[in-house]
C-alpha cells in the first residue's frame, strides 16, 4: 500500500514535470503533489507506513515573514535535502522539526503525530528519536569525546557503564574514528572533520529513526566533504533512518539525497529527486544549479 | 514594554531554576562542580578583600574615635559594619564579578555554539541542566564565602586595632562579641547580626546566578554578544545587589527587635 501510494505520487509529480510550465503554476503543481501525498499516506497512521517527517502549510515570522506556506513530506529511508540561498530559513525548518520552534500557523508531523501543540517534556520525549548533527558539531567542550557521545545514553537508558562504553566504541567506529586514539581527548583537540564525525556519532547514539544535519559540509575541505557525505549515506543505508539534511553544497546533496526541496523566498519551489532538478527548466533552479 | 517582558522572563527564570533543585533527573554532580567553580575558587578574592576591608575600617575608625579617646570601641565598630553590610556586600559584588560574567561567558558561549540547542535537541531541560546546579551552587557558597570575608574583616581590624593602636587582642574580640550581643537576639540565641548578615547573601547569590545565567542563555549575535551578555550581568547583578540590600535591609530592621 505504501509503495503504491508513494509511486502514485511520484508518477504525479514526474508527469507535473513534462510540462514546462511558469514558475508560478510549478510550484501549484508541487504544492498539489504534497498534498496529495500528504492526504494518502493519511494522518494518525502506523509510523512505518505513514510520512516519518512531514511539514504541512507551516509558516513562520519573526520580525520578517521567514517561511510561508511550507509543505514536504520524507518517508522512512528517505534522504530528503533541502538546499536555498542562505538566510532562506533552511535551518528554521530543522529548528520546527526538533521543536525548538513552533510555526505561527500550519502543522509538523513527526511519524504521524502533531508536534506542534506538545509541551516542553512532551517535546523533550519526542526529540529523543531524533539525531541531530549541528553546523558546528556543538560538541560539549567541558567534556570528553567519550562523555558527548555517552551523553544521550545517560540521560535517557538505564544502560550499564559497560554497555555505554560498548555503544560508544561502537558508534566512534560507525564513523571511522578510533575509539582507542579520541574517546578521551576533549573536543577542542580535534580537527573540523573529526568534530563533525563525533557530532555524528553522538547524534545516532541512541538509533534514532530520525537523523537530522545542518549544513554538515560547510568549511570542511573537499575530501573531508566527501568523507562525511559518504558517511550519511552510510547512516542512511545501514540504519534505514529517514534523513533530512540541510545544505547549500548542492553537489554533495546530489550525491546522498534521495530527494531534494528547493527553498526561495519563503516557499518551497521545487521538490523532486536529483535527477528531476536537473531536468527542470525553471530558470531559477538551473541558476541554482550553476552556481 | 521589551524590558517588562525581559524582567518577567528574568523571574520566570528563577522560579524554573528553582523549581527544578525538587524535580527528578538530579544534576547532583554539576552541583558540586559548580559549588568548586563558586565558592573554593573564588576563596582568594573574597580572603583579600575582608582582611583589606577589615583593616581600613580599623584605621578609619581609629581616627575618629580617637578625638573622643574611645578607641577601644574599635570593635564594635568594625563587627557591627563588616557583619550587618559590607561584608555580604563586597563578597557579593566580589562574586558577582568573578563567577557571574564567568556564567555568561559559559553559557553565553554554548549558546552561541549551538551547544544549548544540541542539550535541548538531547532531551535535557537547559535550565535544569545548567541553571538549577548553579543556581543552588550560589545560594549554598555565597553565605558561606560571606561568613568567611566577615571572619577574616574582623581579623584584619583586630590586627591595626593592636599593631597600630595598642588595643589588647582580648579586648578587641570582647568588643566585638559585646556589639552583637548588643544588637539583640532572635529566639534568644540567633544573633540579629547573623540574621542580616547570612539572609543577605543568600538572595545576592540567586540574583548572581540568574542574573548570569539569563544573560548568558540570550546572548545573540557571535562571540561579540558573549562579551556583551558578560559586561551586563556583572553591571546588573551589582547594582541589584546594592538595590536589594537597601530593601533587606529595611525590611529586616522593621522587623527584628533591635537592641533589645
Amino acid at each position: 500500500m505504501e509503495r503504491r501510494n508513494r509511486h502514485g505520487s511520484t508518477d504525479a509529480r514526474r508527469s507535473d514535470r513534462r510540462d514546462p510550465g511558469a514558475s508560478e503554476r510549478h510550484q501549484a503543481n508541487v504544492r498539489e503533489a504534497i498534498r496529495t501525498e500528504l492526504a494518502s499516506d493519511g494522518e494518525g497512521a502506523e509510523p512505518a507506513t505513514g510520512a516519518v517527517v512531514a511539514l504541512d502549510h507551516v509558516s513562520l515570522a519573526f520580525d520578517r515573514p521567514i517561511l510561508s506556506d511550507v509543505s514536504f513530506a520524507a518517508e522512512r529511508g528517505d534522504t530528503l535535502a533541502i538546499v536555498g540561498e542562505s538566510g532562506t530559513g533552511k535551518s528554521t525548518i530543522l529548528k520546527l522539526i526538533l521543536r525548538l520552534l513552533v510555526p505561527d500557523g500550519g502543522r509538523v508531523m513527526i511519524e504521524g503525530k502533531d508536534i506542534t501543540g506538545l509541551t516542553f517534556d512532551e517535546a523533550l520525549e519526542v526529540r529523543q528519536h531524533m539525531g541531530m548533527v549541528f553546523q558546528g558539531a556543538a560538541l560539549f567542550d567541558s567534556m570528553s569525546v567519550f562523555e558527548n557521545v555517552a551523553y544521550p545514553l545517560r540521560e535517557h537508558t538505564d544502560m550499564s557503564e559497560e554497555e555505554i562504553e560498548e555503544r560508544v566504541r561502537e558508534k566512534l567506529d560507525f564513523v571511522d574514528l578510533d575509539p582507542d586514539r579520541v574517546m578521551w581527548q576533549m573536543p577542542a583537540e580535534l580537527s573540523g572533520g573529526m568534530r563533525k564525525r563525533v557530532g555524528i556519532a553522538r547524534g545516532m547514539a541512541n538509533n534514532p529513526r530520525i537523523m537530522l544535519y545542518d549544513e554538515p559540509t560547510s568549511g570542511l575541505d573537499p575530501l573531508t566533504t566527501a568523507t562525511i557525505t559518504k558517511l550519511i549515506m552510510k547512516v542512511q543505508r545501514e540504519r534505514n533512518a529517514t534523513s533530512i539534511v540541510v545544505s547549500h553544497d548542492i553537489r554533495s546533496v546530489f550525491h546522498m539525497a534521495s530527494r531534494v526541496a528547493l527553498l526561495n523566498e519563503q516557499h518551497v519551489t521545487f521538490l523532486g529527486t536529483p535527477e528531476e532538478m536537473t531536468a527542470s527548466e525553471d530558470r531559477y533552479i538551473q541558476n541554482f544549479l550553476g552556481a | 514594554m521589551n524590558s517588562i517582558l525581559a524582567l518577567q522572563e528574568y523571574f520566570v527564570l528563577g522560579w524554573k531554576a528553582l523549581a527544578f533543585i525538587f524535580a527528578r533527573p538530579f544534576y547532583g554532580q554539576d552541583a558540586i562542580q559548580q559549588m568548586e567553580e563558586i565558592g573554593v575558587k573564588s576563596l582568594g578574592i573574597v580572603l583579600l578583600t575582608g582582611l583589606f576591608t577589615g583593616m581600613v575600617l580599623a584605621l578609619q575608625s581609629a581616627v575618629q574615635l580617637k578625638t573622643f579617646g574611645a578607641t577601644m570601641y574599635i570593635g564594635n565598630l568594625v563587627s557591627a559594619s563588616m557583619i550587618r553590610e559590607l561584608g555580604p556586600v563586597l563578597a557579593g559584588l566580589m562574586v558577582a564579578g568573578r563567577v557571574g560574567s564567568g556564567i555568561a561567558a559559559q553559557l553565553g558561549s554554548m549558546r552561541v555554539t549551538e551547544q544549548i540547542d544540541a542539550l535541548n535537541t538531547l532531551g535535557t531541560d537547559p535550565i535544569k541542566k545548567l541553571v538549577t546546579p548553579r543556581l543552588v551552587a550560589a545560594l549554598v557558597m555565597l553565605p558561606v564565602l560571606t561568613v568567611i570575608n566577615d571572619f577574616v574583616g574582623i581579623v584584619g581590624g583586630n590586627v591595626i586595632a593592636t599593631t597600630m593602636e595598642g588595643l589588647p587582642a582580648s579586648q578587641y574580640w570582647h568588643t566585638v562579641w559585646v556589639q552583637i550581643a548588643a544588637d539583640g537576639f532572635t529566639l534568644h540565641y540567633i544573633p540579629n547580626d547573623f540574621i542580616q548578615g547570612l539572609s543577605k547573601p543568600f538572595v545576592f547569590g540567586g540574583i548572581i546566578a540568574i542574573t548570569g545565567c539569563f544573560f548568558g542563555l540570550n546572548t545573540t549575535g557571535g562571540t561579540e554578544g558573549v562579551g556583551q551578555s558578560t559586561t551586563k550581568t556583572v553591571v546588573r547583578a551589582s547594582i541589584l545587589i546594592l538595590i536589594t540590600d537597601y530593601f533587606i535591609t529595611q525590611l529586616l530592621l522593621s522587623v527584628l527587635t533591635y537592641g533589645a
